[in-house]
């Protein structure tokens, strides 16, 4: 795998809340950084700072502190239309509870991102049919998102994720509200994804078997880094074994699992 | 804690949910108590007593305020309900039992409502003397402003309402007792499952829809004949039901060729717009009826009484072409022409002869409402326009017909058109060229005026002066040089004690002022209502669809859309949303008028358009008002 260019770069990110007096440091000075092709797993007890570390790094939320370049781009300073634009070329969002329209069919959802912008109707067409071939849901197309199962949705979510062909996939606790079956199965497919078409991921999960897919696993304890580890040549049964073993360390997962 | 303080807690907890329902209710006690207290008014009751449609008119219309006032307080209690419906299902969960939770309801709802009712009357105090003050300059009364705190409109107004807020409070009763926990908490949720239609039965549906209007259309426009009762329900059925099935199928119907032909290919602004119209076309379609007809309604009646108040002048002068008229008897025409010389008011007299002659028309003027045989009032063309009335005659073979009172039936009748004189051994014969609008005459009686050159009448006159049947009528008309005279001069005028028949443009004037004056203001105000409660009913209705697309906004937003770019599609929807009912009643109530125009006689399409843009113009505030809400919603989304 090719791993030299830099994906994302973060450096002494810190992100604090509240008003003067009152203020709450949930991000205390992060420097990080996402290789190219990379499928990185972010870890760590509740109120560590994952969610908010991920807001950050995918614009949704602005940091206090710190600098933040995405393939390249400084996206600290950028103004408000300027990150939705970003937002929409360069990035891809998968969430724990799905965020599909309602009122959109599978196909509708998928091609959403892609709706405003310059990508040619045929191309359109093309990305569509070879995502949603990779991702198992071509023959959903025209049902909405009432009628499929949460694996299902979950499926679509990524699909519109990828459809962009975004330099970052963010996902948040993707697996959070699925069965353990359609969890590994969405998973499986990231990997897949992330494999075959070296897309980049970033993952935010408490379920050290949704993390076991990862290639990196980064673990936070209140607003830093504690520790990383890397998959390099193990199967997934010994990188699980290796992630529980952190946990163990870290505590306070049997709070999160809530 | 006793749950009345759980009920004044919920309340201050939840303000922003309670303010729509209590604005709406503050707003219907305000213009409640505002008619109210115009009833009891003296000055008010004074001139609706001396006249039966006037009385029965503000009688009418208070009803008609009663039932728009509770349909739309219990619409917005509907929508009040719904949006707490979590709320209620959470107190139940807790293991509140239903009667509590309804109790607790219950208590709410009077408290806002004795709050509602207070503030409504409070207001209302304020501004029903701006009303009334209207309404007197509409019905052109400059007496002094002696509206006084009314006790029986205030009591009035207390009845009528808490009468609705127990009709709420049973409603609220209702609905608690008919949900299930697991509604309670989906209801934001809900939506329709989009179906492809079924194509043959909804293309049928919906043509028929569009059918259906065009029949009432054409109807309307061909109604007056012996069927007219039963032709105006046919309109109106076939109309109603027209636009019910063009909201309910063909619309639909419309809207998914649209989607089917972009095959997923949505783009965002069809998604904001198309997609959520469509998933709730069922709910929307009661909601956009009862809007498109109410409109229809509104605008129609708007235009018609501000048409028929613009033109009280145009049309009374059209009755009474002079300003006054003494029908055959010199002696009072001098009387009264020597009492404006005594005070000194400049005037113009002059006599107009007339000859009264049967007549019978070569065929019938309107094949179902006219009979082949008259009366006419023979004038020469010369007299009329010295007496300051214009009626241009083409040569002296022709002749031209007024007669206001039947010209709306008549004025289709082909011309030219033999009319042969009595007695038929004279063999008189005049072409008439045309029916012209107005009378010649002050509304003497009904009977036509032939108006020909002066040659052709002196010529009648001296041939049938031996006639036995001949009538000669001489009318004496004075025309004031200055119309600032008027009322001193009405006032000699009738000071004159006569039994001759007597009639003026200025008493008939003020009369149909007074009456006029009285409709627009009773129409403005009942319109004002229904635009205020129709606008509301969307706005809240948008409301609530904001606040349930409110996780859309906010993926769409991580997603990487801009503020600007959402709302691009929320304003389509909402141009769909405000402008398709609008649109559509518009057509409706201009078919209406076109329809009824014949109870104007002279052109309203001024006053048609004036009242039309008020009306689209305040039905725009709420347009706007509710794409800034959903500004805000979208803004708040990230």
């Amino acid at each position: 795998m090719s791993q030299q260019t830099t994906m994302l770069e973060a450096t002494s990110l810190r992100k604090s809340f509240g008003k003067r007096g009152q203020i709450q440091h949930v991000l205390k000075g992060i420097d990080f950084r996402v290789m190219e092709g990379e499928f990185v797993g972010i870890m760590g007890p509740s109120g560590a700072g994952k969610t908010t570390l991920l807001n950050v790094l995918a614009t949704i939320d602005r940091t206090t502190e710190g600098s933040i370049k995405i393939n390249g781009t400084d996206i600290s300073s950028m103004n408000d239309r300027k990150l939705s634009q970003f937002r929409r070329d360069q990035l891809g969002f998968i969430f724990q509870d799905y965020n599909l329209l309602d009122t959109l069919t599978v196909k509708e959802n998928i091609l959403l991102p892609i709706s405003v912008g310059n990508v040619k109707r045929v191309v359109a067409e093309d990305r569509f049919k070879s995502i949603a071939r990779t991702l198992g849901i071509p023959e959903l197309a025209n049902k909405y998102p009432g009628e499929i199962s949460g694996g299902q949705k979950q499926r679509t979510s990524a699909a519109r994720a990828l459809i962009n062909e975004p330099s970052i996939v963010f996902a948040d606790e993707p697996t959070g509200a699925l069965d353990s079956k359609s969890a590994a199965s969405l998973l499986g497919t990231l990997a897949k994804v992330n494999d075959e078409r070296d897309v980049t991921i970033m993952m935010v999960t408490h379920d050290p078997v949704a993390s076991s897919y990862c290639n990196r696993v980064v673990f936070l304890k209140d607003g830093t880094i504690y520790s990383e580890l890397y998959r390099g040549d193990q199967t997934r049964q010994q990188f699980f074994q290796e992630i529980l073993k952190v946990q163990g360390i870290l505590g306070g997962d049997s709070v999160d699992a809530l | 804690m006793t749950l009345f303080d759980l009920v004044v807690r919920s309340m201050r907890k939840n303000l922003k949910h309670y303010y729509l329902y209590f604005f709406a209710l503050i707003l219907s006690v305000v213009l409640y108590f505002v008619f109210a207290s115009l009833q009891h008014d003296s000055t008010v009751l004074e001139r609706t007593e001396s006249s039966f449609t006037m009385a029965s008119g503000f009688k009418a219309a208070g009803i008609l305020l009663l039932f728009i006032s509770g349909v739309f307080v219990l619409y917005a209690n509907s929508i009040f309900l719904k949006r707490r419906s979590r709320e209620v299902g959470l107190y139940q969960l807790i293991g509140l039992s239903k009667f509590t939770v309804t109790r607790m309801l219950v208590t709410e709802n009077f408290l806002l409502g004795t709050g509602a009712l207070a503030i409504g009357i409070g207001i209302g105090l304020l501004v029903s003397r701006v009303f009334l003050l209207l309404l007197m300059k509409l019905v052109g009364i400059d007496g002094v402003l002696t509206l006084s705190f009314s006790g029986a409109a205030i009591l009035q107004t207390v009845i009528v309402f808490v009468a609705l807020l127990a009709l709420t409070s049973l409603q609220m009763a209702f609905a608690v007792k008919r949900s299930t926990l697991l509604e309670l908490f989906k209801v934001d949720q809900s939506g329709e499952r989009i179906k492809k239609p079924k194509t043959i039965v909804s293309t049928i549906f919906g043509i028929l829809g569009i059918l259906l209007i065009g029949f009432g259309y054409w109807l309307s426009g061909h109604m007056l004949n012996s069927l007219l009762f039963f032709n105006m329900i046919v309109v109106l059925v076939s109309v109603i039901l027209g636009t019910y099935l063009l909201f309910r199928v063909t619309i639909g119907w419309m809207l998914y060729q649209i989607r089917s032909s972009k095959k997923g290919h949505l783009g965002l602004s069809n998604s904001l717009s198309l997609a959520p119209l469509m998933h709730r076309i069922k709910a929307n379609a009661n909601s956009l009826t009862i809007i498109t007809v109410l409109s229809a309604m509104t605008l129609t009646m708007l235009a018609a009484a501000y048409s028929t108040y613009y033109s009280t002048e145009k049309e009374t002068r059209l009755l009474q072409p002079f300003d006054y008229m003494i029908d055959g008897d010199a002696t009072i025409a001098d009387q009264f022409t020597k009492s404006l010389d005594d005070a000194g008011i400049a005037y113009h007299a002059s006599t107009i002869e007339g000859i009264e002659l049967a007549g019978t028309y070569e065929k019938k003027l309107n094949p179902l409402f006219s009979d082949r045989d008259t009366t006419v009032r023979i004038v020469s063309e010369r007299q009329l326009s010295e007496a300051g009335l214009q009626i241009e005659v083409k040569d002296s073979q022709s002749g031209v017909i007024l007669d206001a009172p039947t010209y709306w039936i008549v004025k289709s009748a082909k011309v030219p058109l033999n009319l042969t004189l009595e007695p038929k051994r004279f063999n008189k014969n005049i072409s008439i060229e045309r029916f012209a609008e107005g009378n010649a005459f002050n509304m003497v009686e009904f009977a036509s005026t032939l108006v020909v050159k002066d040659e052709k009448f002196q010529a009648i006159k001296s041939e049938y002066k031996a006639v036995e049947e001949t009538q000669l009528n001489d009318a004496i008309v004075i025309n004031l040089i200055n119309k600032s005279d008027f009322e001193e001069a009405t006032a000699l005028y009738n000071d004159i004690e006569s039994v001759s028949k007597r009639f003026d443009f200025y008493t008939e004037y003020r009369k149909t002022l007074q009456s006029s004056g009285m409709l627009i203001f009773i129409a403005g105000f009942l319109g004002l209502v229904f635009l205020i409660s129709t606008g509301s009913i969307l706005y809240f209705k948008q409301m609530t669809e904001a606040e349930q697309e409110k996780a859309s906004y906010r993926t769409l937003r991580q997603l990487g859309f801009s503020g600007q770019e959402i709302m691009k599609g929320v304003i389509k929807k909402q141009v769909f949303v405000f402008g398709l009912p609008l649109a559509i009643g518009l057509l409706h109530s201009i078919f209406a008028l076109k329809s009824a125009s014949f109870i104007f006689m002279s052109d309203v399409t001024v006053p048609t358009v004036i009242a039309m843009s008020v009306y689209i113009g305040i039905y725009l505030v709420f347009a706007f008002l509710t794409v800034g809400y959903y500004r805000k919603t979208v803004q708040a989304a990230l």
